[in-house]
This record gives structure tokens, C-alpha cells and sequence, in this order.
């Protein structure tokens, strides 16, 4: 009767031993996550990451910077259902696109050969539309004015180079939507590129891809 | 002898009790505002504790944020998952002029941080991915009760 509650303090005994056996496997565990915790360690070599920097140029001269890797992008934008977005895939207006088929336009482009599709000079802006070697660029020059020997004074630049692959997957969903997640994986198969840079009187912003988990 | 008994069941006790609270991590939650009358709060939370201390909270203090959950929970679900693919990566870094970081937003092993360092305030949080991950059950299973 004494000892009634010896079969507790008998399991509180082996509770105790088995937390004491296995807590050296918890720390080991924790140890080895934080070993492989190195920097790069999230990063495997064909991982691709979406690097975003914005320096501002006003007073306080803040930088913003966005490392995003594309797998996991590309996991969690079809959990997003909100708005347009709607399983990894972003609905058009066709309001939107002003009267414009952006389908038919692509197929255009993406079979014509290599070349400058729009070149526009004028008082205010200078657009150019090329494609060449897999790639379409866009560049649009803003222009301030001009400077004392008349030449045209550069107020935003704005290049924006994406791999066709990329642009055919973003129109590859139905009628009027933007497949975003099949852009990402088509953007992940990628190179190291330089997708966008805007350089302006205010900010100067970079979006580029490569294999490094960490912002230049 | 019945009293070394009593002493290894409640040191057993504790032992497994710190053991499991190791393994689950800890919430932190550090704020400090540099005013008059700012607040100073310093919070260290056992992970553990989170889950079953939400099942004493009502429900009606649950109520909005478990309205919320059907729109953000599949999303934080996701991304509560996929974060724990990164340890130790830093995805969102704000730096003044000087260089100083004054907004940080990382995994460090399996936890999300979050840090503010700025001269009004400072805050930092610190949250185990897997208790983000029972939060939400928790809050989805309300949901589905309301």
C-alpha cells in the first residue's frame, strides 16, 4: 500500500532517461541544422534566386533589399488566391489591355526574327523594342530638358531584358490570364541575367537572377 | 529512499519538460520604444506552450483572426513550410546610408525573424516555424466552428 505510487515515479524515472537519451539527438540535430546553416546553405548550386535592390537617392539614402529563391515562389504564389491572383495565375482585364491581343502580338514577335521592332525618338521619351538571341528588351529613356551644348538631358532609364522562354510561358495560360508560376519556372532555367534596371533622379532599382542567396 | 524517488520523478519531470520546450524553441518578442511613456516589452514564450494555451482562449477572441485565416493561412502555410528550406537566409534587408541595417527579415535555423532597429524603436520577434505552422491548425479548426 506504501509503495502504491512507486509505478509513477517509476515511469517519471524512465521519462527522465529517455529525455536524457534523447537530448544529445535534439542538439545534434540542431547543431547539424546550424552547420549546414552556412550562408549558401539553403542554396543549392542549381537553385535560382530573384535578387531585388532599390538605393534611394533622397536624404536618408535608404537600400532595400529582396532575395527571393524562385522554388519557393513558385510554391507559394498558387496559395494566393486574392483579387486578380488566382492559383499562380494573375486574370487581364481585357479593359486593360486597351484594345490590344498581346497573344497575337507575342506569336508575331516570337517568330520574327531577331531585330528592333520599335524605335521611337522623341521629345519626351526614346522607346526601343528589340529582340536578339533569345531575349527581348525594352528600354525607355525619360528626358528632362536640355543641357547647355542642347543635348537632351537623361531624367529616367528604365532597360528591362527577359528571356523569350519566359514571356511565352507568361502568356502560355487560357484567354486573359498571365501564368505566373510558369514564367518563374521558365525563368529558373536560366542563366545569370539582368532582368531589370531603372535609373532615375530618385532611385536607382536592379531586379536580377543568379545562383547566390545573398544581394550583391 | 522515498524521497530520492520523489526527487528523480520531479527532476524527470522538469528535465523532460525543458527537453521538449528545447526541441519546440522559444517566441521571443523584444520592444522598446525610445519616448515618453514608450512601451518596453520583453517577452520569451516555450513554442510549446502556444498550441495549448490557444485552446483556453474563447472563441470569441479568436473570432477575427480566425475569419482571416481562410484568406492568409494557405499562404502562410506555404510559406511557413518552404522557409524551413532556407535556415539562416536573409530575405528582406533595409540599410540607411551608413550602412546600418536597420530592417532585417531572416530565418535563423528554424525560426522567422524579424528585426527593427530604428532610432524611435527598436523591435525584434523571433518564431518557430513549426508553432506558425500549429497556430494556424488551431485557428483553421476554429474556423471551420464558425
Amino acid at each position: 500500500m506504501r509503495h502504491s505510487y512507486l509505478p509513477y515515479f517509476r515511469l517519471s524515472v524512465a521519462g527522465a532517461a529517455l529525455a536524457l537519451a534523447l537530448s544529445p539527438v535534439a542538439v545534434l540535430a540542431q547543431s547539424a541544422n546550424s552547420a549546414s546553416s552556412s550562408p549558401q546553405s539553403g542554396a543549392s548550386n542549381s537553385e535560382r534566386w530573384l535578387h531585388v535592390r532599390v538605393v534611394s537617392n533622397e536624404s536618408k539614402g535608404e537600400t532595400v533589399r529582396v532575395n527571393v529563391p524562385l522554388e519557393m515562389a513558385e510554391k507559394v504564389l498558387p496559395a494566393i488566391n486574392k483579387d486578380r491572383l488566382h492559383d499562380g495565375k494573375v486574370r487581364i482585364d481585357s479593359r486593360d489591355m486597351e484594345g490590344v491581343d498581346f497573344r497575337t502580338l507575342l506569336d508575331a514577335v516570337r517568330t520574327a526574327k531577331d531585330g528592333e521592332y520599335v524605335t521611337v525618338q522623341g521629345g519626351e521619351n526614346d522607346v526601343r523594342v528589340a529582340k536578339q538571341s533569345g531575349y527581348m528588351f525594352v528600354h525607355v529613356t525619360e528626358k528632362g530638358g536640355a543641357s547647355k551644348n542642347g543635348k537632351s538631358i537623361e531624367k529616367s532609364k528604365v532597360e528591362v531584358k527577359i528571356p523569350m522562354k519566359v514571356v511565352e510561358a507568361l502568356f502560355s495560360a487560357g484567354k486573359d490570364e498571365l501564368d505566373i508560376v510558369a514564367a518563374l519556372r521558365a525563368l529558373s532555367a536560366h542563366g545569370d541575367t539582368e532582368l531589370v534596371s531603372v535609373k532615375s533622379d530618385d532611385n536607382i532599382v536592379r531586379v536580377w537572377l543568379d545562383s547566390k542567396n545573398i544581394a550583391d | 529512499m522515498i524521497l530520492a524517488k520523489v526527487a528523480a520523478g520531479v527532476f524527470g519531470t522538469i528535465f523532460l519538460a525543458g527537453a521538449y520546450t528545447f526541441r519546440e524553441g522559444v517566441i521571443r518578442v523584444d520592444v522598446d520604444e525610445y519616448k515618453d511613456d514608450g512601451a518596453h516589452v520583453h517577452l520569451w514564450v516555450p513554442a510549446a506552450a502556444v498550441p495549448t494555451a490557444m485552446r483556453f482562449v474563447p472563441d470569441e477572441n479568436l473570432r477575427e483572426a480566425s475569419a482571416h485565416v481562410k484568406e492568409f493561412g494557405p499562404v502562410a502555410r506555404a510559406l511557413a513550410k518552404e522557409l524551413r528550406n532556407y535556415p539562416n537566409t536573409t530575405f528582406v534587408e533595409v540599410e540607411d546610408q551608413n550602412e546600418r541595417t536597420h530592417v532585417r527579415v531572416s530565418t535563423d535555423g528554424a525560426r522567422i525573424k524579424i528585426d527593427v532597429d530604428d532610432p524611435d524603436e527598436n523591435v525584434h520577434v523571433a518564431v518557430p516555424l513549426a508553432t506558425l505552422d500549429d497556430v494556424l491548425s488551431q485557428l483553421e479548426s476554429r474556423a471551420k466552428g464558425l
